[in-house]
Formats: C-alpha cells, sequence, structure tokens
C-alpha cells in the first residue's frame, strides 16, 4: 500500500510536472522531449522516442526528439531513424492501428518487430507503444524500451496513457491556438490589405473592425460614437450627394438591427477626399450560435471610378442627344466643353469652328475662358504659325503646345495668354466623316505640360462629338438652304409640294400646298384628308389611278378638280412618284400638284369659241348648200302635193277605185317621213351640241354625205368620185363633226375648181388603211393646188385663197381632227390639184367587212 | 276644157329620176284622164321619142346622169315637135331662161300649183294636136 501510495504519488508529480512542462513548451518537439526524458527518468525506461504521421506518404516517420538512458543505444536509433512504419506494422504501426497502447515483453522475439535484430544488439527487451491522440485523432506515437524483459505492468501504462492524454490535449489546444492566431494573422492581413472597407460594430455601435480601407474611405479611424452622429461625422450622402444619410438607414445601422443589405449606393465627403467619392454597400448581421445578432459588418466598395465613367457616359448621351434634337450647335458645343471640363481638375476646354472660306475660325464655345481672349481668336485666320488652333485646323493634325510662353506658335498670342492665365495649350483638329476639317478642340492648363493619357482620350471624345454636331448642323443648314430654295421655286411656280406615307396614313404639305387643298396650317394631314378634298366625281378614278401606279411603283399623274369648303372648285394637276424599299414596300409617294384653273377655264372658254366657230361653219356650210336641201325636200313634198290632188281628182269624179286611194294615201305619208328624214339631217347638222361620240363606219358616213351634196353637184356642174377600202377600220367619233369634215373638203374642192370646164371639176375620195390602226381619209380636187411654198398654212386661221371665204373652215376640220386625237395634212397632187389627208386613230377589232352601199 | 275624148287619146311623157315624184305626177294626170308615159330614167324617154310620137313631155331638168337641159337639146333634135314642161325643184334663172330658149311651153317649180299644171299639160297637148 506504501508503495502503491508512493507511486501514485510519484506519477502524480509526474503528471503535473508533464503538464506545466509541456504547457511551458513552445512548440510539439520541445514538448515530447520534456515527455520522453520525464516518462524514462521517472519510469524506469532506458530510451524513449516518438514517432509522428508523415501526411504525405501515410507512415510514421521518427521524430528528432529523444531520450537515451546510455550512450549504448545509438545503433537501434539509426535504425529506428530509417525506418517507416506503415499502418499495423511494428510496434508503432500496431499502436496507430488500435489507436490502444501496446506491451511487447520481448522486442527480440516478436515476430511483428522489423527492428529486432536492433534491438538484441543494442540489448533491448521490453517496449510499449502508447498513442497521442487529440481529438480522437492519431498524432503521434510514443515508444519506450528497457533492458529488462518485463511482463505488463498495467499501472506503468496507465502513467504512460494519461501523460499521453495530457500530451495530446496541450498539443490539441496548442495547435488550435496557433491555428487560431493564423487564420487572426491572414484576417488582419486580408482587411488591411483589400481595397474594399470592411466595418463590424457591435450591438451597443461600437467598432469592432474599421479597416485601412475603410479609413480611407471615410477619413477617420474607428470611434465611439452614436450612429446618429456617423453621417455627420463621416460625411455620408444620399445618391443626391447634398442630402445627409439618414442614420437609420445606414447600412450598419441595418445590418446591427439584423437586416441583410445588398448594393446600397452612398456618396461620402470628408476633408481627405474634398471632391467626395461614391461606394456601394453590402451587409449583414453578426450572429451568435445561437442565431442572435451581435452585431453588423458592413463592405463597401469604392465605386467612384464606375459612377464617374457612368456620369461621363451619361454627359455624352445628353449632349447626342442634344444633337439628335437640333438644339442650337453653340448649346451643344457648351455642354459638350463643360462635360470634358467637370472630368479634370483644372481643365478649361474650347471649340472653335472653321468657316466654310476654310481659311477663318469663329467662335464655337468656351464658356470658362476669358471673353476677351475669346473675342481676340473670333474670325483669326488658320495658319502653319497661328496658335494652337489656327495650326491644327492649318495643318490637319494635333497641335501640343506645352508653354505658351516660348513655343513660336504662340508669337502672336502671347501677351493675350499670358494675361489669361494660359500656360499649356493642346489643340486637335476636328475631322468630318469625309475627312474635312470643320473645327478644333483645345484644352488649356495653368501649368506648362503636355497632355496626360486620360486627356488624350477625352480629346478623342471630345473631337468625336464635336464632329458629329457640327457635321450634323452644317448638313442641316444645307438642308435648309435647298428646302427654302425649293419653296422659293414652289411658291413662285404655284406648285404644292406634297409627300403621303400610305402605309402610316399620313401625309405632308407645303404651305402653299394647304392653301391650295384649303387645309389650316397646323392641321395634321392623312393621306384619306388629302384625296377627300378631291371632287366627289372623280374620286374614285384618282384614287385608283394613284393605287395603279403605286402597285407598278411607277408615277402618278392626274387632272381632276378639288372640292373646296365652302363649295369652291380648283382644278388641279397633280403629279407623283412613288418609292419604294429595296424589298418593294412603298415608302412614300412624293409629288406636287399644280393650280390649274386659269388654264382650265380658258381651256374651256377656247373650246367653246372653237364649238362657236365650228357650228358657223355648219351653219354657213348650210348656207352653200340651200340648193341640195331645198331639192331634197321639194321632192317629196311635190310628191305629196301632187298625191293629194290627184286622190282630190279620183274623189271629184267618184269613181275611185279604194285601193288606188289607199295607194295613194299610202305614197304620201312615206314622202312626209323623207321630208322630216331631210329635215333631220339639216337641224342636226346646225345643232350646237355635238359631242357625242359613237362608233362610225367612215365609208357610210362619206356616202350619206356625198348624197346631202348631189344637188350641188348637179348645179356646179361637178361629179365626187368616191374609192373607198372595204377593209376600213370603224373610228369612235363624233358623226355631225365628220359630216362636217367631209363637208368643209368637198366645198373648198368644189370651190377649188371654179374656174375649170365642168368636165373637169372633179373630186376623188378614197379611204385606206394600212395596218388596221389609223383610217385615212384622203379628198383630192383638180384644182389650183395649195400654196406652194407652205401646204400647211390653209389650216391657219384666217387664211383664204377664196375672194369670199372666211378662211375659218379648214381651221375647223383641223381642231375637229385633232380633238379626235388624229391628223390631217395638205398637199398638191403630182399632176394638179391639192389633196387633204385625214387621219383618224381606229377602234382596234372592229373592222368593216363588207363594203358600204 | 278640151273635149276628154280628145285629151284621152293623146299620151303624156313623164320623166323624172325620183320615183316618187314619177309616180305622183303620173297619178295626177291619171286623175284628169290623161295617158301617162313615165320615165325613169333620161335615156330611155331619149330611146323612146326616137321612134313614137310624143306630143308632150314633162321633165325634171336636174335629173342624175344626164340634166334636163341636155334632154331638151337632145328631144329637139329627135321630135322637135314634141311640147315640153319643164318642172325643176331648184329655183334657177341661168337654166330657166336656157330652159325656154330651147322651147318648153311652162316651167314650173317643185312642188306646183296642180290646176296651173294641168292645164298647161292640156294646152300642150291641144296645141300639138293643131
Amino acid at each position: 500500500m506504501e508503495q502503491d501510495h508512493d507511486q501514485s504519488q510519484e506519477q502524480l508529480d509526474l503528471l503535473q510536472t508533464i503538464t506545466m512542462e509541456v504547457t511551458a513548451a513552445t512548440d510539439l518537439a520541445s514538448a515530447l522531449e520534456v515527455v520522453l526524458r520525464e516518462v524514462c527518468e521517472k519510469t524506469g525506461w532506458v530510451l524513449g522516442h516518438a514517432w509522428a504521421r508523415n501526411l504525405d506518404v501515410d507512415v510514421l516517420d521518427l521524430v528528432a526528439a529523444w531520450y537515451c538512458g546510455d550512450g549504448e543505444l545509438k545503433g537501434f536509433r539509426t535504425v529506428s531513424e530509417r525506418s517507416h512504419f506503415e499502418r499495423g506494422i511494428g510496434l508503432p504501426g500496431r499502436v496507430w492501428e488500435s489507436k490502444q497502447p501496446a506491451w511487447v515483453e520481448d522486442v527480440t522475439n516478436d515476430p511483428n518487430f522489423p527492428r529486432s535484430a536492433a534491438a538484441r544488439t543494442a540489448g533491448l527487451r521490453t517496449g510499449i507503444g502508447i498513442p497521442i491522440l487529440s481529438r480522437g485523432k492519431l498524432i503521434a506515437v510514443l515508444e519506450f524500451f528497457m533492458r529488462e524483459s518485463r511482463s505488463q505492468n498495467e499501472q506503468l501504462v496507465k502513467v504512460i496513457v494519461a501523460v499521453a492524454a495530457q500530451l495530446g490535449l496541450v498539443i490539441g489546444r496548442k495547435k488550435a491556438r496557433e491555428e487560431l492566431a493564423r487564420t487572426n494573422e491572414i484576417l488582419q492581413s486580408i482587411l488591411s490589405n483589400m481595397g474594399d472597407a470592411v466595418i463590424v460594430a457591435d450591438k451597443d455601435n461600437r467598432f469592432l473592425v474599421f479597416n485601412p480601407a475603410a479609413e480611407r474611405m471615410f477619413g477617420k479611424g474607428a470611434m465611439t460614437m452614436p450612429t446618429t452622429e456617423w453621417a455627420h461625422r463621416y460625411g455620408l450622402y444620399l445618391p443626391d450627394k447634398i442630402t445627409p444619410f439618414p442614420h437609420d438607414q445606414l447600412p450598419l445601422t441595418r445590418s446591427i438591427r439584423g437586416e441583410a443589405v445588398d448594393n446600397v449606393e452612398m456618396f461620402v465627403r470628408h476633408e481627405k477626399a474634398p471632391h467626395g467619392l461614391w461606394t456601394e454597400i453590402t451587409g449583414r448581421p453578426l450572429c451568435g450560435p445561437n442565431g442572435d445578432v451581435l452585431g453588423g459588418v458592413i463592405v463597401c466598395r469604392d465605386i467612384t471610378q464606375i459612377k464617374e465613367e457612368e456620369f461621363f457616359r451619361a454627359g455624352q448621351s445628353r449632349v447626342l442627344e442634344m444633337i439628335a434634337a437640333d438644339a442650337p450647335l453653340t448649346d451643344v458645343l457648351a455642354s459638350l466643353v463643360l462635360l470634358m471640363e467637370g472630368q479634370a481638375e483644372g481643365l478649361r476646354c474650347s471649340i472653335l469652328l472653321l468657316n466654310r472660306d476654310g481659311k477663318h475660325v469663329r467662335h464655337g464655345a468656351a464658356p470658362n475662358l476669358p471673353e476677351a481672349y475669346v473675342k481676340a481668336v473670333n474670325g483669326a485666320a488658320i495658319g502653319p504659325r497661328n496658335g494652337s488652333c489656327g495650326t491644327a485646323m492649318y495643318t490637319r493634325r494635333p497641335v501640343v503646345v506645352s508653354d505658351v510662353l516660348t513655343d513660336p506658335l504662340w508669337t502672336d498670342y502671347r501677351e493675350l495668354a499670358k494675361i489669361c492665365g494660359l500656360r499649356a495649350c493642346w489643340s486637335t483638329p476636328i475631322l468630318s466623316a469625309q475627312g474635312d476639317v470643320l473645327g478644333s478642340f483645345a484644352m488649356y492648363r495653368e501649368e506648362n505640360r503636355g497632355p496626360l493619357p486620360e486627356e488624350n482620350r477625352l480629346t478623342q471624345i471630345a473631337t468625336h462629338i464635336a464632329g458629329i454636331a457640327i457635321e450634323r448642323q452644317r448638313q442641316q443648314e444645307i438642308l435648309r438652304e435647298r428646302e427654302a430654295r425649293i419653296n422659293l421655286a414652289a411658291e413662285s411656280a404655284d406648285l404644292a409640294f406634297w409627300i403621303l406615307y400610305p402605309e402610316q396614313n399620313a401625309a405632308w404639305m407645303s404651305e402653299k400646298g394647304r392653301l391650295m387643298y384649303g387645309f389650316d396650317s397646323n392641321l395634321p394631314l392623312t393621306c384619306d384628308l388629302i384625296l377627300s378634298r378631291v371632287h366627289p366625281d372623280e374620286r374614285a378614278d384618282v384614287k385608283a389611278a394613284y393605287d395603279r401606279s403605286c402597285a407598278l411603283s411607277g408615277t402618278f399623274e392626274s387632272e381632276h378638280r378639288l372640292l373646296l369648303p365652302y363649295g369652291r372648285t380648283r382644278w388641279v394637276i397633280m403629279r407623283g412618284r412613288c418609292l419604294k424599299d429595296e424589298e418593294g414596300n412603298l415608302l412614300e409617294t412624293i409629288g406636287v400638284t399644280l393650280d390649274v384653273s386659269a388654264q382650265k377655264q380658258a381651256d374651256l372658254q377656247l373650246q367653246h369659241q372653237r364649238e362657236e366657230m365650228a357650228h358657223r361653219n355648219r351653219v354657213s356650210l348650210m348656207g352653200e348648200m340651200t340648193a341640195s336641201f331645198a331639192h331634197e325636200l321639194n321632192q317629196p313634198l311635190t310628191a305629196i302635193a301632187n298625191n293629194a290632188s290627184a286622190a282630190r281628182r279620183f274623189l271629184e269624179r267618184g269613181n275611185i277605185d279604194p285601193a288606188l286611194l289607199q295607194q295613194l294615201l299610202q305614197d304620201m305619208v312615206a314622202d312626209s317621213q323623207r321630208a322630216g328624214e331631210v329635215i333631220r339631217g339639216i337641224r342636226s347638222l346646225v345643232r350646237k351640241e355635238t359631242s357625242v361620240r359613237a362608233l362610225l363606219d367612215l365609208n357610210g358616213v362619206i356616202t350619206d354625205t356625198v348624197r346631202l351634196v348631189s344637188s350641188d353637184l348637179l348645179s356646179r356642174e361637178s361629179v365626187v368620185a368616191t374609192e373607198l377600202d372595204p377593209q376600213l377600220p370603224h373610228v369612235n367619233a363624233t358623226l355631225v363633226q365628220i359630216q362636217q369634215v367631209l363637208l368643209n373638203l368637198i366645198m373648198n374642192g368644189l370651190d377649188a375648181m371654179e374656174g375649170l370646164p365642168p368636165v373637169e371639176r372633179r373630186i376623188i375620195i378614197r379611204t385606206h388603211s394600212d395596218k388596221g390602226d389609223v383610217a385615212e381619209i384622203s379628198v383630192r380636187d383638180f384644182g389650183m393646188g395649195l400654196p406652194k411654198d407652205q401646204p400647211d398654212k390653209v389650216f391657219d386661221h384666217f387664211f383664204s385663197t377664196k375672194q369670199k371665204g372666211m378662211g375659218m373652215g379648214l381651221a375647223i376640220v383641223r381642231s375637229i381632227i385633232e380633238a379626235h386625237g388624229g391628223t390631217i395634212m395638205g398637199e398638191n397632187a403630182s399632176d394638179r390639184g391639192a389633196r387633204m389627208i385625214v387621219r383618224l386613230p381606229a377602234v382596234r377589232g372592229q373592222t368593216q367587212t363588207i363594203a358600204a352601199a | 276644157m278640151s273635149d276628154a275624148g280628145e285629151t284621152e287619146a293623146k299620151e303624156v311623157c313623164v320623166v323624172d329620176d325620183d320615183p316618187s315624184v314619177l309616180k305622183s305626177i303620173h297619178y295626177l294626170l291619171a286623175s284628169e284622164g290623161f295617158k301617162v308615159r313615165a320615165f325613169n330614167k333620161a335615156e330611155d324617154f331619149l330611146t323612146h321619142a326616137g321612134n313614137h310620137h310624143v306630143s308632150v313631155v314633162v321633165t325634171d331638168i336636174w335629173m342624175d346622169q344626164v340634166t334636163g337641159l341636155e334632154v331638151l337639146a337632145r328631144l329637139c333634135a329627135v321630135s322637135p315637135k314634141t311640147r315640153v314642161i319643164v318642172i325643176t325643184a331648184r329655183e334657177d334663172l341661168a337654166a330657166r331662161a336656157t330652159a325656154m330658149a330651147i322651147g318648153p311651153v311652162a316651167f314650173f317649180m317643185k312642188p306646183f300649183d296642180d290646176e296651173k299644171f294641168i292645164s298647161a299639160v292640156r294646152d300642150a297637148l291641144s296645141q300639138s294636136a293643131k
């Protein structure tokens, strides 16, 4: 018991010593050394060493620390050093596998002890292996040997196991502490080196972490103050850059409240960042193991550059939008200059425009340059030594003048520059898409230096946008001038311009057009609205003609009436052209409308006059034909009178045959009708309205007309012969007018032959058709012929070769023929006399098959 | 008025190219009991006059093909004793003068007075009978 007590006390001491020393040890090796030494010295082992796991190859290797009771064990140590034990192999392997202590009474005789020979040589007999475990994992195996062969002593094993357990605990704790320290170091390193600001605060709003990036961003280190003061102290603003960030909405405050905060933008301004910076903040609550909120963490990213780039882009877009909206060029350029100046500290810019003469400049925009300077430059000439801008425009290359006080290009402007405080001026020509110089963009600085890459980038953007603006303005100018010219031409030509967009049922019309069509200047126009002005009688035809031309992509032309408000009408000619895209879709119809009311009125008057003349001509022809008419009428009248008289006489005698009486009455009726026909014929010739056209057989008309004048032919002792082409096609014409033509030609022929002996007074009327599309009539006489030098003069008004003639006949003949779309010409026949040739357009498919009777 | 039997025996020739006029004169003369021989063409009449005795002829002087004056001239040659009554639809003083010079006994404008015409025919017949 005493011994037991002593042993127990000894073991307690050992445990205490080892615990203290192990705890004090700085690393595993020195801790092991303590354990090996103490165990050997206090419990009678001659050799103690340790095996640690080689994690690379998963074997146990001997560690450096060891204890040796005497010097003769070096050989075994060397062998052990060369040994590597896999799981289950040898004493260390057995312990590794079982994680239990192993006692070997005689290692020299153990089948699973590869070092038995060395042990024998060293005189070692008993061995023990003890596992060192940390959180159930094998860290190392302790191995002790003694020279005596000794059976397993449970008490000893327990002590060593306890020591090993203690060692394991200490090692585990130490390792954990080391790991924590390292993690902390890494964390600190991350926090110190990361670009994003990280701020952690506890529930009481005390800052726990305020990394260097946070200090850079917010200007001050972590300090204890109420959250209500954070916005003020750290210069935190809403994105409007003015309103202080409400403290209860601060991302950190919210995250401490337990909210997740994502991508909140904040503007920050403090003494170290007077221009302010932009940050984007993400926040999360810090939770304890139970899920209770311990505080909050926010990560703030500096997005100043992104934001500025964004603003710059937005600024560019605004300028481009101004260009697109046709804002005045000076406004556009001023906005552009201000935008560029806002991109760099101390930067001033200007834009000069090159006049269209290509030799002089004029002021474009320079909102921050002294007015005196602007005035001095305005109107200056460009040239090879004319400041930065004049030279840049002249050479078409960028000109960098780092110091205007010394640069020879600035000789003429040096004093002015000095007064205005300008030192450096870099100018770049603004070019059009075609490469023409439009102007220049210049940057000014008060210090003498050349441009930075960022400034060059700005110049590139500025010249590009300015080029677009100036070029567009020039094009607009040209367009406006052209439009003005066209409008002027249109106004003076009484033309209305219009554009129709049938797809959208939209339309545009010039002011003149609106006046012509009776639309108010601000009334929105549609195709339908324009069509509605066309006279109802002609609307369908106009629409059909328009649709047809659209379908054929052709041109559109129509003469029609407009019916305007209050019932006014106007005669117009509309001409248009359809424009289509590459796929053949109708885009628009552009065109003009010409007011022809005046001409139309004149035309109608002229037509009326012509009809009047034609009528007089017919009446006068009637006068010449009285013999024929008298004869034609007298014949039936004579027959009627005779028959009536005969009937009366038969009746007086009282012996009349009823059949004879009936015959007489019948003849009288027939002759009355015949007389009526003659009168009707005369009336139709003298009637004024003569415009009804019909399909006419010219051969028949000629035969009838010759019969009409037969009496006159007899009295004039003249003959009319006809040679009629049975294949003559029909024509579409007015009967009376064609008769009038024939009568005029026959009468003229007869007049021309008055001085000839009766036997020679002949007229030959011939019809003829070549290809069936023209019907030709020729009237030939044997008279004196036409004036030799100008045979066509006979068709002129008031030209006459006859003493009593009015000179109207042939002029009327020609106007009638031309109104029928035909022609008439006069020629002298080869032997003698004149030949009048009338050609009328034939109606296709209407050929005469039977010769006229 | 002459004796009806006397006139009946004598024939009156009528020449006119207008069928209805020719026919109506035929009826008119027939209604007074004259014997009528009608000719539509002047040539036919001249042929007839060459072969027969013609006492009286009533002729239009503006017929187609052969003018009435020509008929008169040739009739003078063929049958100088024939009494000629001219009817015309057209007033033409020159033609009238020429006709009277050749020798017609009467000249009528169409349409004419039936009584005067018939008495002229009757007179002509009676003169021719003498």
